[in-house]
């Protein structure tokens, strides 16, 4: 799979990452590949199950950022509700969220994997 | 600057090792990049070195501290005036934004980073940064530079002077050394000259300006190896108004301390103190004080120097001329001065070289360096501080010693590398009263302690001292911690910290235990000797106030007799076997000791059958040894009787003894009424015999 299969497979907008990345689809590559150690995920995940707010908030936060930045945009969209909720200190509809950030984090990270 | 062909240093502060890996690769290669974790780990490294940093991007939402908290410090320790920072965030409320300016942010920039973007803002704001910082640098450099070229300048020009005049060079450089000499005699005796510390270099380096009219003067003139005539005399004589003249003329500087003393030295310094001199004709005061120093200067070398029309006269002689009038009237108190300072005179002129001269110069350079002061933070102060750094790190890295440096704000302990490693902590640690490792070091007591004596020195008397035990490299040491008290520079200062480091010392205060115990046992029966004995009975008193004790003293009888007849040395062993005796007869528990020559003493707790187990000890120290019959009396004073006071249960135990020894010796005798009465003569009883 190209990096362009790639972020077609997951949503993401390839062109505004092209242009960011001062259009080297190296650097795309690099970092996209990184996204698979990234643990803000896992950190989300525990911390939000385990109750504890702040340090869920800021995964979120970072994971939102992370995948901002890469232009992974449905992913992006969910973990960037899901900060805002957590910011006020909240839960409710934490869980919903929760499903949709898993679902398309595989998703993304299934697609990563084929990278060549 | 030292700095400007390395590459310059990015501090990235940002949780995410993605976020920070993106941004570095950004920059590209054109800029070294430092990472920072968290808030925490940025100002620990600028707490480090906040020079080196060219930029900082700093994320807002971290764990331990976010950088609204970061920027709080770095406004706090005015870090933020030399280290632009640009935000990066995805937060765009304004109200964060504001806030992040007014916190003295240069720049944003949000998510999704822009690899342009980035580029473009961190290029922008160094550039604007290093203008400024180029700046202050020019114009500081501009003003040292300044100075030294108005001592070169003044330096060319009147070796120009000379040499047109066939002089030796020296001259003027004499002149200038003679110049201040008096000068700074003459401040000394008197101030109605009103001269300050800062004229000095002012006056004496117009004084080599003086014959600098001499350069319109034609050479045939000046250089007349006979008398000149009288029309000649007129025409050399002119150099002083054209000296004045030319100075006049300046049209930026003529204003300036300098220019303006010089032209006071061109003109008058062939001015005297009777009004006979030219060209003018002042008298006494009129002439200005540093055309009379010059004047007198002049004439002195003149005097010593060799020239075309004289041989070089010696200092006593040139000093003689003077004070007798042949080179005319000069001003009383000069004279006073020239008299006063001649030795130092004599001593600076002849021993000089170019070496002098370059010394001289740094003096100089010196004075002026402490006179731009103000220019703080100047490349040249920075310099200096990486060098301080340097050096401090150098030594640290040798020295085994546990470095620590605490600040208040944020609470954050830093420790010297060498030290963490000992401690098993980090090198930074937040909050570090309540971080387990820190704690761990230590017990409650201790930390404690040393707050407690930071918190209470003082900005006059800084420094503390504390000695307990911590943990070092997984062992438990006597350590010393040494510290100082740091503070704010405002009207009212702040603690703001501490400083200090832990030294090891568990051998020396092994050995000081040792000591302790050595002086506290009699060497000879290794029994507890007097004193100590005395501290540990009122110790045991004082801490088992439910208990009741008995304490017996007791001696060898006719011990005097084994002395006398079998020698010291048998004496010893004797006084050994007891000592071995009444340990193996007690408990360890109970108190030994040796309380005199052959006088010792027990204390132990009086507890039901006491008088059997005293009657078991009387009968142990009892017996035959080498052939010598050895017996005791033994006195002995109860707390029940005689009450818990040292003094009296020792004063009673003493009279039971005595009682004893008058009851035939060789028994014991509890203290009761019917001794109440005996006076104690204990220590005269064997000797009588």
């Amino acid at each position: 799979m190209t990096i362009k299969e790639c972020y077609e497979a997951i949503g993401g907008d390839y062109e505004a990452v092209y242009q960011r990345m001062m259009k080297k689809d190296s650097l795309i590559m690099k970092f996209t590949k990184k996204f698979l150690n990234d643990t803000s995920y896992k950190s989300l995940k525990d911390n939000l199950s385990g109750g504890n707010i702040e340090e869920a908030f800021r995964a979120a936060h970072t994971l939102k950022g992370v995948a901002q930045n890469l232009a992974f945009e449905k992913l992006y969209k969910p973990s960037s509700d899901l900060a805002e909720i957590l910011r006020a200190g909240s839960t409710e509809g934490a869980g919903e969220l929760m499903e949709i950030i898993t679902k398309e984090y595989e998703k993304t990270i299934a697609a990563i994997s084929e990278l060549e | 600057m030292g700095t400007r062909n390395e590459k310059q240093k990015i501090l990235i502060v940002d949780d995410s090792e993605m976020n920070r890996s993106i941004l570095a690769d950004m920059l590209g290669d054109e800029y070294e990049i430092v990472e920072a974790i968290d808030g925490a780990e940025a100002v620990a490294r600028l707490n480090t070195d906040s020079t080196d940093i060219s930029l900082m991007l700093l994320d807002i939402v971290m764990p331990n501290m976010d950088g609204f908290e970061v920027l709080a410090v770095m406004n706090k320790r005015n870090w933020i005036q030399d280290i632009p920072v640009i935000m990066i965030s995805a937060e765009n409320t304004s109200s964060y934004i504001e806030h992040a300016y007014e916190l003295g942010v240069t720049d944003f920039i949000s998510r999704p980073f822009d690899g342009q973007i980035v580029h473009r803002r961190v290029i922008n704001t160094i550039m604007l940064y290093a203008k400024q910082k180029r700046l202050i640098e020019l114009v500081s450099d501009q003003i040292y530079e300044k100075e030294r070229s108005n001592n070169l300048m003044v330096s060319i020009l009147s070796h120009i002077v000379e040499f047109r005049n066939g002089e030796s060079g020296l001259h003027v450089l004499h002149i200038n050394m003679m110049t201040e000499i008096l000068l700074q005699t003459v401040m000394r005796k008197t101030d109605k000259y009103n001269l300050k510390r800062s004229d000095i270099p002012i006056i004496s380096m117009a004084s080599a300006l003086h014959d600098i009219g001499k350069i319109s003067i034609p050479g045939e003139i000046l250089n007349k190896p006979g008398k000149l005539t009288k029309e000649e005399f007129d025409t050399m004589k002119t150099h002083t108004l054209i000296g004045a003249e030319m100075l006049d003329q300046l049209s930026y500087y003529k204003d300036e301390a300098l220019v303006k003393t010089a032209y006071q030295i061109c003109r008058w310094h062939h001015e005297r103190y009777d009004g006979r001199g030219y060209p003018d004709g002042l008298a006494g005061e009129e002439i200005p004080i540093a055309a009379q120093i010059v004047a007198l200067a002049d004439v002195y070398d003149a005097l010593t120097s060799k020239r075309v029309y004289k041989p070089a006269f010696s200092h006593e002689k040139a000093v003689e001329m003077i004070t007798n009038g042949e080179c005319g009237t000069f001003n009383p108190l000069l004279l006073e001065c020239l008299l006063e300072s001649a030795d130092s005179i004599q001593e600076q002129l002849a021993v000089n070289s170019i070496k002098q001269e370059s010394d001289r110069n740094i003096r100089n350079i010196t004075e002026d360096l402490l006179h731009y002061e103000e220019l703080s933070a100047s490349e040249r102060t920075l310099r200096l501080l990486e060098h301080e750094r340097t050096k401090y790190q150098f030594f640290a890295s040798l020295s085994s010693e546990i470095q620590f440096e605490y600040t208040r704000e944020p609470s954050m302990l830093t420790l010297s590398e060498a030290g963490a490693k000992m401690l098993n902590a980090a090198e930074i640690t937040m909050n570090p009263l309540e971080e387990e490792q820190i704690i761990g070091i230590s017990d409650d007591k201790v930390m404690e302690e040393i707050t407690k004596l930071v918190t209470g020195s003082s900005m006059e008397s800084p420094v503390i001292q504390y000695d307990g035990e911590l943990l070092v490299n997984g062992e438990w040491r006597w350590s010393r911690v040494i510290c100082r008290s740091m503070w704010s520079h405002e009207e009212k200062p702040v603690m703001t910290g501490c400083i200090g480091k832990i030294v090891d010392m568990h051998e020396e205060h092994a050995k000081i235990k040792d000591l302790q115990r050595i002086a506290s046992y009699d060497g000879l029966t290794g029994l507890l000797n007097q004193s100590n004995a005395k501290r540990h009975v009122m110790e045991r008193l004082h801490e088992n106030e439910d208990k009741d004790y008995i304490l017996a003293i007791f001696d060898i009888d006719y011990f005097k007799n084994a002395n006398d007849r079998c020698g010291h040395m048998f004496g010893d062993k004797v006084l050994q076997h007891m000592a071995g005796r009444l340990r193996g007869s007690t408990r360890d528990y109970d108190i030994t000791a040796r309380v005199g020559g052959d006088e010792f003493m027990i204390f132990m707790q009086d507890i039901e059958g006491i008088e059997s187990i005293i009657d078991r000890v009387y009968h142990a120290l009892t017996g035959k040894y080498e052939g010598f019959d050895i017996s005791i009396s033994m006195g002995i004073s109860r707390t029940r009787k005689i009450g818990r006071k040292y003094e009296n249960l020792f004063g009673c135990a003493d009279k039971a003894l005595y009682t004893a020894k008058q009851a035939g010796r060789a028994q014991y005798c509890f203290y009761d009424d019917s001794v109440k009465e005996i006076l104690s003569v204990i220590s005269s009883i064997d000797g009588e015999e």
